[in-house]
């Protein structure tokens, strides 16, 4: 994967577009409008090309234009001077065809491998107030983007622990000799993963933390210290003797009670715990924070950029601090929505009007 | 514009055949790596050509159906009581390779690399399907690992989770004094099947088997 940026996009048929064209500078573009016009939809568009996943959590089916069967996104992509071509097809019933260079796609790690994106948008917020799961989401989510092997851990991690669990609920309660020689063996497996995944999630949040806390002090306009920390049950005595001693509690309640899987990513700033005594305000600051940081450490692991997608970022910021974020972005391809428009003093490559999902007016500066 | 030709063709139009096609591209369907269009095909195909073709799968499908059982001993397929390798008199009785599914055999068997015998356990430890090691063929394992003066076993499950646990059950419960027990080598793609390994890498992997620790 080179320094791959995007081109141009044609929409048909993807939620609210009935047919859109757009070409993007490999700065920054702005797409301005108010709510409602189809800003975020034309993101969510970019967003699923790359990951074939909606970042807002929509099933794929909700993605094809109401009342229509078929929608289509197609993108030209720069990748080093050589062209590459995505184009999907949605329909409303039944999963997506994707085809790179007319050629079709295997599974979703081809197309990670050709492009990736960091995606900022309203509902991170759930990041620092949300139940942990999002946050192991978000490690997790980072682990494989720095590196594919990454993804393999966190994979095995899933399966093993569903396999635990499957024979755990088998037993009702009660551990035959037969089982128990089962059960060890899934033990056996689940501590050599288990371990393998904690401490991955642990250094990788060790090489965030100055990364979160440059960027807080850049977003926030104060340098307040972001302290992130990985909570677990089991680390301090290791796995195979926390898995030993829920034994009974897990046989019992018919689940694994125990392991990354309960884990949180404990996150404060100036010492108070940012879930529950952060403002909204600074909630959102950290996270933004975070993305960024992430951004980063993905571009120094793979050596390139991510393509920033920042949805509806000045919405909660004063003109000061919006420009302030501006210039706090990598020197990167990067594509934001604003319905307050771009802060005063603030230049964008290229902007956008948008009107009911229509494109009315394109400015480049 | 291409992404107009990818719409035309992308949907299966949904005609009515005659019942006793319909049921053909259904069973046809049904087998592993057809989709619906290439049911299809074949369905047209054979009531387009020759009836003696036809007449050829259907006899080839039937015949085999009927004379193809388990091994009494192995769990391979075979023609009679025991399988060919069983039979074969020139093979290693001192060496057994447990395998997931007779199509492992097979792949074994192209590397040229084995020269003992199989066990077929006709799957691998998957609780998520129902499987725990009693639906699989590990008791006749050990009477086999116990009685027939064998030296050392292969452990050659998948290399992914439910064949990696699969072998350290194995492991677990064949701790016969003077047996050894050796995994498969890693170097195959993991997560993988031993069917899509090419022969070389299946081999050498073979070849660089490695003692498991009791
Ligand atoms: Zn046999």
């Amino acid at each position: 994967m080179g320094h791959v940026t995007i081109r141009r996009v044609w929409l048909k048929d993807f939620r609210s577009y009935e047919e859109l064209e757009l070409d993007f500078t490999p700065g920054l573009t702005a797409l301005l409008g108010d709510n409602g016009n189809g800003k975020s939809n034309l993101l969510e568009a970019i967003g699923f090309l790359v990951s074939l996943k909606s970042f807002r959590g929509a099933p794929k089916e909700a993605l094809v234009r109401a009342g229509v069967d078929v929608g289509f996104i197609r993108a030209e992509l720069d990748d080093d001077g050589r062209e590459v071509l995505i184009e999907v097809e949605l329909k409303s019933l039944g999963s997506p065809r994707v085809l790179v260079n007319k050629q079709r796609l295997g599974a979703t790690r081809e197309l990670l491998g050709v492009c990736s994106t960091t995606i900022f948008s309203p509902d991170d917020l759930s990041i620092a107030k949300g139940s942990p799961s999002l946050r192991r989401e978000l490690i997790d989510d980072l682990l494989t983007a720095v590196h594919p092997k990454n993804e393999v851990v966190c994979d095995d991690f899933a399966k093993v622990l569903k396999q635990r669990n499957a024979l755990l609920k088998q037993c009702n309660g009660r551990l035959s000799s037969d089982a128990q020689l089962t059960l060890e063996v899934w033990d056996e497996r689940l501590v050599e993963v288990g371990e393998r995944l904690g401490g991955l999630r642990v250094r990788i949040l060790e090489k965030l933390q100055p990364l979160v806390n440059d960027y807080y002090t850049r977003v926030s306009d104060n340098s307040r210290p972001i302290g992130l920390a990985y909570s677990s049950a089991w680390r301090s005595s290791g796995m195979a003797a926390s898995l030993a001693e829920s034994r009974r509690d897990d046989l019992r309640r018919g689940i694994s009670t125990v392991g990354p899987h309960r884990d949180d990513v404990m996150m404060e700033i100036d010492g108070m715990n940012a879930r529950v005594q952060a403002s909204q305000g600074e909630q959102r600051s950290l996270v933004l924070a975070l993305r960024l940081a992430s951004h980063e450490l993905i571009r120094q692991a793979t050596g390139t950029s991510p393509i920033l997608l920042l949805d509806d970022v000045f919405s909660e910021l004063d003109d000061r601090r919006s420009a302030a974020l501006l210039g706090a972005l990598p020197k990167c391809q990067t594509i934001l929505t604003s319905a307050v428009g771009i802060p005063k003093g603030a230049t964008a490559d290229a902007i956008y009007y948008l009107n009911d999902s229509t494109l009315v007016e394109a400015r480049s500066s | 514009m291409d992404l107009v030709v990818l719409a035309a063709s992308s949907g299966v139009e949904m005609a009515d055949y005659e019942q006793s096609i319909q049921e053909l591209i259904d069973a046809f369907g049904r087998l592993p790596g057809i989709g619906p269009k290439s049911a299809q095909r074949i369905t047209f195909h054979l009531l387009k050509s020759d009836k003696a073709e036809s007449e050829r799968l259907v006899s080839a499908v039937s015949s085999a159906v009927h004379k193809i059982r388990y091994c009494e001993v192995c769990f391979n397929f075979a023609e009679s009581e025991r399988c060919a390798i069983c039979r074969d008199e020139n093979r290693d009785p001192h060496l057994l390779c447990v395998v997931e599914e007779p199509r492992d055999v097979v792949a074994i068997e192209r590397t040229r690399e084995f020269r003992g015998r199989y066990h077929v356990l006709g799957g691998a430890i998957d609780h998520l399907q129902g499987v725990g090691p009693d639906q699989l063929k590990i008791r006749e394992l050990l009477i086999r690992a116990a009685e027939e003066g064998i030296t050392e076993v292969i452990l050659c499950t998948n290399p992914n989770i439910e064949g990696e646990a699969t072998a350290l059950y194995l492991k677990r419960v064949l701790d016969i004094p003077g047996l050894t027990v050796s995994r498969i080598a890693s170097g195959l793609p993991v997560g993988g099947d031993l069917e899509y390994a090419d022969e070389l890498t299946l081999g050498r992997a073979i070849e660089g088997r490695r003692t498991l620790e009791q």
